[in-house]
């Protein structure tokens, strides 16, 4: 035996497993990321799909024995969507594309590792808590309080880990970008991460003092008042509703641009109005304020000015944007060809949705109409959310060759994203119409709890379902693209290492 | 013929920066629980409701506390100076005084709050105001945690530009948390 065999049978090459879990490395880590969102986005529009099955028989609870048990999942739908689904998906290509982008690398690779295990482990824990009929508290209080103790606790680990990323991104592209690129000079991705990231370090302790709150007064004795049962998704909620929810969006609006820009081989005209609108889009998210638990009374914040003002000023930032990706398509678009790629057409649909879910967010916000509360809000965050799906998927497609390897599945992925878009259009503009016939956002399982019982809204409630089920059959379309992909790209490693091994 | 060696780049003081986005999550965090604990008492007062029991909370342990973090800012600054002039013993004496007056500050508030006599769950105020001060009695033994590490590797004789990035780093953290008690004793403890 030589020398080189009895090292290569005591040094075997690390498991994908042990890659995965003691890796720095911007790229697994953003699979880690990216696998771990994307699952959580496709269990939480299972739980979203469940409690379209309930609302379909507001008679009587088919599917869920409680209201308290069909709130929980609804709850842990936005929270799966939100903190357990787009945004760590997010993380994932801000980890890996944000600093090629800048010319470098991920600054504080350890951090950011740490940081990645905190929001798994948290988001298990969340997940955990959800399912031991704990979750963010219900509104009958017949949820178990040791679970939901353990799912607040969860929600904090998942938000520092957050946190954290965010801090090494935001480093990376301030101080780790190449010398001689200025911040206007970023790409579209890498500047909306900057501004998404800095509302995220701004929105996200502002969640997790909500939380501690919450926690502290739940432990030990009877709740006072923050950690009541029925009072502590009241307090989280701002997070997963309009305008919070647009930040979701922003890196997409970046993602779209770019992948756009390549597509067509044009770069953007009126490039900073561009980079000015979407840092107005980001800053116009800032939702912490929100916080309509806390309201005096007489005074709700949603119909404060800075509330309103702030929704309707969204939307012509939301056309402008819209405007620049339409300059850039009409210029390029003898460069797209008869078959343009499939990310670009999943990235202007999730531009499109963003446009539409900024005009809801403005029209539930006009008092008089009193739509707060209703089903709008719910057609508000679907749309936004679904948008911001779409495009983490389009920038996964877009980068997936260097995050993953080769072997991506377009056709796979543009039929699953059309399923998702179409599914995500259906639940969102039906949810709107039974919001305008005073549909309750959150229905409960009884006729009473639904908001108006003589809206007719049963037949809007049959086809939202059946947009949540294209929803999920989107993605798991993605999910088996994904997996495709990975494969293809690790049988293609794998034939490479024994090609130089013959050689 | 004299050679010009060309000077180094500067290292982008990542640490600083990253330092500085990180003190600002926390100070969000600060300003998330002042906004709801201001708004939440402002609405108790104009109801005409009592925020603490009469004579709760008493003024000298705050100020106390108060004068011993002002005291800490200045040798935390003493501190950045001898590191910048490459002073290792003056670093070392204030890096370690300022972590004893941040040790003190969490022995003063650990004290009185023993001895306070409103429990944690007497209202609502009292329930925010043990997380208020908790979380900062968090924040200082963390500062602590962060000078303890910074004066081992002092003594260890690392005084390099990376050093004075992490002493830069862990003074302006230290400030914020300066900053956030100055609130706590205005809104708290004097504004009761």
């Amino acid at each position: 035996m030589t020398t080189t065999d009895t090292a290569a049978a005591s040094d075997p090459s690390p498991t994908a497993l042990e890659e995965a879990v003691t890796s720095t490395d911007p790229n697994t880590l953003s699979r880690v990321w990216g696998f771990g969102g994307m699952t959580s986005v496709l269990l939480g529009a299972i739980a979203g799909l469940l409690v379209g099955f309930e609302r379909l028989d507001l008679a009587s609870a088919d599917v869920f024995s409680s209201a308290d048990e069909m709130f929980q999942f609804w709850s842990a739908h936005r929270v799966a969507l939100v903190l357990l689904g787009v945004l760590p998906a997010l993380m994932g290509l801000a980890t890996t594309v944000v600093p090629r982008q800048c010319g470098g690398s991920l600054l504080f690779p350890r951090a950011a590792a740490l940081a990645c295990w905190t929001w798994l482990i948290g988001a298990g824990m969340t997940i955990a808590g959800f399912l031991a009929d704990g979750g963010l508290g219900t509104p009958g209080g017949a949820g178990q309080r040791q679970a939901t103790a353990l799912t607040l606790m969860g929600l904090l680990l998942v938000i520092g880990g957050l946190l954290l990323a965010s801090v090494c991104v935001m480093t990376t592209i301030v101080s780790g970008r190449a010398a001689g690129t200025g911040l206007r000079d970023l790409p579209f991705t890498a500047w909306t991460t900057l501004v998404a990231a800095t509302i995220w370090t701004g929105m996200l302790p502002v969640l997790a003092a909500n939380t501690v709150l919450a926690y502290v007064d739940l432990r030990g004795r009877p709740a006072l008042w923050f950690g009541a049962e029925d009072a502590i998704w009241e307090q989280l909620s701002w997070m997963f509703t309009h305008p919070a929810v647009y930040v979701l969006a922003l890196p997409v609006i970046g993602i779209a641009l770019d992948v756009l820009a390549r597509a067509t081989g044009i770069t953007q005209s009126n490039r900073d109005v561009l980079l000015v609108a979407t840092a107005a889009f980001g800053f116009l998210s800032f939702g912490a304020f929100a916080q309509t638990f806390f309201d005096t009374p007489g005074t709700p914040v949603r119909e404060e000015a800075l509330s309103v003002v702030a929704a309707f000023a969204i939307v012509p930032v939301a056309l402008a944007i819209l405007g620049g990706v339409a300059d850039t398509l009409r210029r390029g678009a003898s460069n797209l060809g008869s078959k343009p790629p499939a990310e670009a057409v999943v990235a202007l649909v999730a531009v499109l949705l963003v446009v539409v879910g900024t005009v809801i967010g403005a029209v539930h916000a006009i008092a008089p109409l009193d739509l707060l509360g209703t089903a709008v809000e719910g057609a508000n965050f679907t749309f936004v959310v679904g948008a911001a799906i779409l495009g983490v998927g389009a920038g996964f497609h877009h980068w997936g060759d260097d995050i993953v390897g080769p072997g991506a599945r377009p056709g796979l992925f543009l039929l699953g994203g059309l399923a998702l878009a179409l599914g995500v259009v259906l639940s969102s503009a039906t949810d709107l119409i039974s919001g305008l016939l005073d549909q309750n956002d959150f229905t409960g399982v009884t006729i009473a709890a639904a908001g108006n019982p003589d809206s007719g809204v049963d037949a809007l409630n049959l086809v939202s379902m059946l947009g949540s089920l294209a929803v999920v059959a989107g993605l798991v379309v993605w999910m088996i693209a994904g997996a495709l992909h990975t494969a293809t790209a690790q049988s293609a490693r794998g034939a490479t290492v024994q090609e130089k091994g013959a050689a | 013929m004299a050679s010009t060696v060309p000077a180094a780049p500067t290292r982008p003081r990542t640490l600083v920066i990253a330092s500085a986005f990180g003190t600002g999550s926390v100070l969000m965090y600060f300003g998330g629980l002042f906004a709801l604990y201001f708004s939440i008492r402002a609405d108790a007062l104009a109801w005409g409701s009592q925020w603490y029991p009469e004579g709760a909370i008493q003024l000298v342990p705050g100020g106390m506390n108060m004068a011993t973090l002002a005291m800490s800012a200045i040798t935390m600054a003493w501190a950045v100076q001898a590191v910048l002039n490459d002073d290792r013993v003056h670093a070392m004496i204030a890096m370690a005084l300022t972590a004893v007056l941040g040790i003190a500050m969490v022995n003063q508030t650990v004290f009185y709050f023993m001895d306070i006599g409103l429990p944690i769950d007497a209202s609502e105020a009292a329930t925010m105001l043990y997380v208020i001060v908790g979380s900062h009695l968090v924040m200082v033994a963390v500062g602590v945690l962060w000078l303890g590490m910074l004066l081992l590797r002092t003594l260890g004789g690392q005084d390099t530009n990376r050093h004075r990035d992490l002493v830069s780093a862990a003074a302006l953290y230290w400030y914020a948390a300066v900053a956030v008690y100055s609130v706590i004793w205005v809104g708290i403890y004097i504004a009761k």
